[in-house]
């Protein structure tokens, strides 16, 4: 997952290397996936989510649709 | 996952959010005064469990999200140390893992400007900027070095 000025550097950057624009999203966004995913992952007990707890966490984030599905 | 493994996860990230290097099974070892070959043994199979990423036919740690034993474009330094992340998410997830404030340098993939974050109290700025995953979820694991 790469950080990019705007959108349309994003778009420019998959044009370029000729390979299909994946999911864009807002910093806001990526920084609520980070906390959903990383936040907890030093308690002795962490473990592993399922397909269907990380879909959660994506969703919490606002990133739903085919590009998130695990199961 | 074993109760070894459990403390042997734990002390490799611990281990690389103070010194930002991958800790091999000897120093892992004795940081939580188990075996050396125990502690191998644990790498294989956090490996296996995708909870760490292992260099090719060896036990040399790549990854242990949200850490890269390898230098990237994504530096991260907390009130810890300095490490490296393996993408946005990743660096992202350096703070958000420790709960401290953290300036992360990146810049963007497409123009090479230099953007700097800064976490600060769980707030993230600056906030204009998006990121892009070019691979669906799915499919991470395919290759975990390019998403």
């Amino acid at each position: 997952m790469l950080a990019f000025r705007s959108e349309a550097h994003a778009g420019s950057w998959c044009r370029e290397r000729g390979i299909a624009r994946g999911a864009v999203f807002t910093a806001e966004q990526a920084w609520a996936l980070a906390r959903g995913w990383y936040e907890g992952r030093l308690d002795p007990a962490w473990r592993r989510r399922t397909p269907e707890e990380a879909e959660r966490i994506f969703a919490s984030a606002g990133l739903t649709g085919p590009f998130w599905r695990l199961v | 996952m074993t109760h070894v493994d459990r403390r042997v996860r734990l002390a490799i990230l611990e281990r690389f959010a103070e010194t930002g290097e991958a800790p091999t099974a000897a120093d892992v070892a004795a940081a939580i005064g188990e075996y050396e070959g125990v502690v191998a043994e644990a790498y294989s199979r956090l490996a296996d469990a995708r909870l760490l990423v292992l260099g090719t036919g060896t036990r040399d740690i790549w990854m242990a999200h949200p850490f890269s034993a390898v230098p990237t474009g994504f530096r991260v330094e907390t009130e810890r140390g300095s490490s490296y992340a393996n993408c946005v998410w990743d660096a992202l997830g350096i703070p958000a893992m420790l709960g401290t404030d953290a300036r992360i340098e990146t810049t963007c993939a497409d123009c090479g400007e230099s953007l700097e974050l800064r976490v600060r109290g769980g707030d993230l700025e600056p906030l204009d900027w998006v990121a892009h995953f070019a691979v669906p979820a799915a499919r991470w694991w395919d290759d975990i070095g390019h998403t």
